[in-house]
C-alpha cells in the first residue's frame, strides 16, 4: 500500500481520502452514496448470514425447529473430530501442492506462448479452453478417464500402479485431484503470466543478448524478477481458490476412498445437509478465522509488490 | 397446495395422478414439486404442504424436532401395518405423534442370475457355510461370485454392509441400546460398533476381498447394472430399484432374490427393507386441509397398489394387494412374516460419513480402526445434539 514510507513505490496522485490527517480534509458525501448499494448488499448477503452462523455455532440447532444453547461444546467436539482435522490437513496439503504445480506449469507455458513460435494465437486459444468448462463437468469426464481409459492403458503397458484406477487408491487419489484441479486452474494463471511477460520491454533482452547472456540466464535473471509481482498474485489467488476445493472433488471421488480426500468445504456442506447445522457452523467459523489470518499474513508479505 | 415427490422413477406416475385429481374436483389444486431442497424449505419456514419421500435419518430429524404435524386422527393411519409403522419409530419419534405414514416399502436382498446358478450346479444357499461353498464353486469356475461397485460408496453400505450386519445382528435393538449409551459409546460401553459389529463387518471385508470382481474399486452403480445384465457376475447386492436398470440392457435375464444367510440357522434369514416412500404434512404448512384431502386420495387402495406394482414395492397397509413379480417373489414370505430389518447404515445420522468409512474398509482400511472411529463419531454427536 502507498501509506508506508518503507516502500519505494508510492502513488501520490491516487485520490485516497484517508491518506492525510482527517481534520483538514472534508469528504464529499457523494462518495458514501456510491458505497451504499454495495454495502447494503454485502451486509445482507454476506455479513448477516455469517453473524447468524456464528451465533448458531453456540447452539445445538439443526437448522430449524427447537434448539438450545450448548456453549462451546461444538468447538470442543470439533477439535477432537478426526474427520474434521483430517479434512484440514488434506485441504492445506492439497492447496500447497496444487499452487506449486499450477504456477510452474503455467509459467513455463506462458514463456513458450510468448516466444516467437508458429500458431501462437491458435495455441493460446486451445490452452485457455479448460477455463470456460464448469468444474463438475471436467470432474465427471476425468472420472471416466481415470476409471476406464487410464487403467486400460496402464495394464496394456504393464505399469501395475496405473492399471488400477487412481481414484480407488487411498494413497494416490489426491494426485488425481491435483491433476484435474491444475488442468482447470492453469489457463487463468497462464493468462496473467502472459500479460506479465508481455509487459517486459524488449530492450532488456537485447541488452542481455549483447552482454552474452544465455537463454536460461535471461529467463532466471531477467524474466523471473520482472514478473515477480504476477507470481505473488497468482500464488495468493490460487491458494485461496484451492482452499475452497469442492466441485472437482465431489465429481471425482466424493471424498473417497474412505475419507481420504474430503476437503473442508465438503465436510461443511455434507454435515450441513446431513442436519449438523450448528456443528458445521462452528467448523465454518474456525475456517473463517484461519483464512483471515492467512490473508493478513499474505497482505503483509506482499506489501509494496501489489503496485506492480 | 404444494406436493413434493422427488423419486425420479415415480415422477411420471404421480404426474398423471395429479392431473387426474385436479380434473376430478374444484376444491384442491395440487402443484407438483419434484426438486426443492428440503433442508432449505424447512429452514425458511416454507416447506412443501405434503411430502411423499424416502424415509431415512434425514427425514427422521424433521420429525424428531417436531416439524411434522400429527396425522393420528386420519383413517389412513389406522390402516398401516403395525410392523411397518414400527420401521418409522425405529429411527426417531416425537412423543405422542404419528407424523409419518409409510406408503411403500422396498425389500432388498441378494439378486442372483438363475441361469448362472443352474449352469454351475449351485442352489440358493440357506446357511453361511452354504453361501461360502456357492461362492467357492463359482470362483473355481471362473465366474465372479458377487459383482461389486465400490466406487459408489452407497452401494457398499446398502449392500454388503447392511446384508451382513442385518443377517447377524438385531439392528433395531442395537441402535436402541446405542442411543441409550449416547456419549458413553466406546471401548467400555455395553454395545458399540467395534464390539457388536466386528464379526459381520469382518465377514463383509472377507467377501469383498475374495469374491468380488477385481476392478470393483473403479466400478460405479451404472457400470454394475450393465455388467450384471451381461452376465459378468452371479450375484449382485442391490435392491429392487436396480431391476429396471438391468432390464434396459438385459430384458430377458432370469433373476431372483434371496436373503443373505449369515448364520447356520436357515430360520434366522431376514431381508432388508427400507421405507421407499412415506407421507407427512409439515407443521408449517399453510394448506393442511388440502394436503390431507390429497393424502387420502393417494392412500386409496387401488392407487397404492398400482404404484407398488409398477415400482416392485411392498404395500404398507393391511388391505394391500400381494406382490406377484417373480423377481421379488422370493422375499414375500419374509415380508409377510415381518422377518425383516432396516439397513444398519440407514440408522446412522447422515452427518457421520458412514458410506465413506465403509468404502474405506473394502478398499483397504482396517475393520477395527474404522469401527472405533464410528464409535467416537457417535459419542461426539451425542454430546452436541
Amino acid at each position: 500500500m502507498a501509506t508506508t514510507t518503507a516502500t519505494p513505490v508510492t502513488t501520490p496522485h491516487a485520490p485516497r481520502p484517508e491518506a492525510g490527517p482527517r481534520k483538514r480534509r472534508k469528504v464529499e458525501p457523494i462518495y458514501y452514496l456510491f458505497l451504499l448499494p454495495a454495502l447494503v448488499l454485502f451486509s445482507l448477503a454476506i455479513t448477516l448470514p455469517a453473524v447468524m452462523g456464528i451465533f448458531y455455532s453456540f447452539t445445538n440447532s439443526i437448522g430449524f425447529g427447537e434448539w438450545e444453547f450448548v456453549g462451546l461444546i461444538n468447538y470442543q467436539a470439533m477439535f477432537s473430530d478426526p474427520a474434521i482435522l483430517q479434512s484440514y490437513l488434506f485441504t492445506f496439503g492439497f492447496a500447497a501442492v496444487t499452487v506449486v504445480v499450477v504456477n510452474v506449469v503455467a509459467f513455463l507455458l506462458a514463456v513458450g506462448l510468448t516466444a516467437r513460435i508458429r500458431f501462437k494465437s491458435g495455441l493460446r486459444a486451445i490452452f485457455v479452453i479448460p477455463m470456460v468448462i464448469s468444474g463438475i463437468i471436467i470432474a465427471y469426464v476425468f472420472n471416466y478417464l481415470f476409471s476406464n481409459s487410464v487403467p486400460a492403458a496402464g495394464s496394456s503397458l504393464g505399469i501395475s500402479w496405473l492399471s488400477e484406477s487412481l481414484l480407488a487408491n487411498p494413497d494416490l487419489a489426491w494426485v488425481a485431484i491435483v491433476v484435474v484441479t491444475a488442468w482447470q486452474a492453469i489457463p487463468g494463471t497462464l493468462l496473467i503470466y502472459i500479460a506479465g511477460l508481455l509487459s517486459i520491454p524488449g530492450d532488456v533482452y537485447e541488452a542481455a543478448d549483447l552482454d552474452g547472456a544465455s537463454k536460461l540466464q535471461a529467463l532466471l535473471r531477467i524474466t523471473l524478477p520482472l514478473v515477480a509481482g504476477y507470481v505473488v498474485i497468482n500464488v495468493i489467488l490460487g491458494f485461496k481458490n484451492f482452499l475452497n476445493a469442492y466441485d472437482i472433488i465431489v465429481g471425482l471421488t466424493n471424498g473417497g476412498p474412505g475419507t481420504e480426500t474430503r476437503s473442508i468445504a465438503m465436510t461443511i456442506v455434507t454435515g450441513f445437509t446431513g442436519g449438523d447445522y450448528a456443528y458445521q457452523m462452528a467448523n465454518a467459523t474456525v475456517f473463517f478465522l484461519i483464512t483471515i489470518v492467512i490473508s493478513l499474513v499474505q497482505l503483509r508479505a506482499t506489501r509494496g509488490r501489489s503496485a506492480l | 397446495m404444494r406436493f413434493l415427490l422427488s423419486k425420479p422413477e415415480a415422477i411420471p406416475y404421480f404426474r398423471d395422478l395429479i392431473a387426474e385429481f385436479n380434473a376430478s374436483q374444484q376444491d384442491v389444486e395440487v402443484v407438483f414439486d419434484t426438486s426443492s431442497n428440503l433442508q432449505a424449505g424447512f429452514l425458511r419456514g416454507n416447506p412443501p404442504d405434503l411430502g411423499l419421500l424416502n424415509y431415512n435419518m434425514e427425514m427422521a430429524r424433521f420429525m424428531a424436532r417436531g416439524a411434522l404435524s400429527d396425522l393420528k386422527d386420519m383413517p389412513e393411519a389406522g390402516r398401516i401395518l403395525p410392523e411397518v409403522q414400527d420401521l418409522v419409530n425405529n429411527l426417531a419419534a416425537y412423543p405422542g405423534r404419528t407424523s409419518v405414514l409409510p406408503y411403500s416399502v422396498m425389500a432388498a436382498s441378494v439378486i442372483y442370475n438363475k441361469q448362472i446358478f443352474a449352469d454351475n450346479g449351485v442352489e440358493v444357499p440357506e446357511t453361511w457355510d452354504d453361501f461360502l461353498a456357492v461362492c467357492d464353486t463359482l470362483k473355481a469356475a471362473g465366474v465372479v461370485p458377487i459383482y461389486s461397485t465400490f466406487k459408489d460408496a452407497w452401494t457398499v453400505s446398502q449392500g454388503l454392509f447392511d446384508y451382513t450386519v442385518g443377517g447377524m445382528v438385531d439392528v433395531a435393538g442395537f441402535y436402541r441400546q446405542l442411543r441409550e449409551e449416547g456419549t458413553n459409546v466406546g471401548p467400555d460401553s455395553e454395545v458399540s460398533f467395534a464390539k457388536t459389529l466386528t464379526e459381520p463387518v469382518s465377514r463383509m471385508e472377507m467377501l469383498a476381498e475374495n469374491y468380488t470382481n477385481e476392478d470393483a474399486a473403479s466400478r460405479g452403480y451404472g457400470d454394475g447394472n450393465l455388467a450384471f445384465s451381461k452376465g459378468e457376475g452371479a450375484m449382485y447386492f442391490q435392491g429392487p430399484w436396480a431391476f429396471g436398470e438391468i432390464a434396459k440392457s438385459g430384458p430377458d435375464l432370469d433373476l431372483g432374490t434371496f436373503p443373505l444367510p449369515m448364520t447356520d440357522d436357515p430360520e434366522s434369514r431376514k431381508v432388508r427393507v427400507n421405507i421407499d416412500l412415506a407421507a407427512w404434512i409439515p407443521e408449517d404448512s399453510t394448506h393442511k386441509d388440502a394436503a390431507r384431502t390429497f393424502l387420502s386420495y393417494l392412500f386409496q387402495p387401488d392407487v397404492m397398489n398400482a404404484y407398488n406394482e409398477s415400482q416392485l414395492g411392498y404395500g404398507t397397509t393391511t388391505d394391500a394387494a400381494p406382490v406377484t413379480d417373480p423377481r421379488i417373489l422370493g422375499m414375500k414370505p419374509y415380508f409377510d412374516e415381518a422377518r425383516f430389518y432396516q439397513g444398519a447404515s440407514q440408522a446412522i445420522p447422515l452427518t457421520i460419513p458412514t458410506e465413506n468409512y465403509l468404502q474405506g474398509i473394502v478398499t483397504g482400511a482396517g475393520v477395527e480402526p474404522t469401527l472405533q472411529t464410528l464409535d467416537a463419531d457417535w459419542a461426539r454427536l451425542a454430546l452436541r445434539q
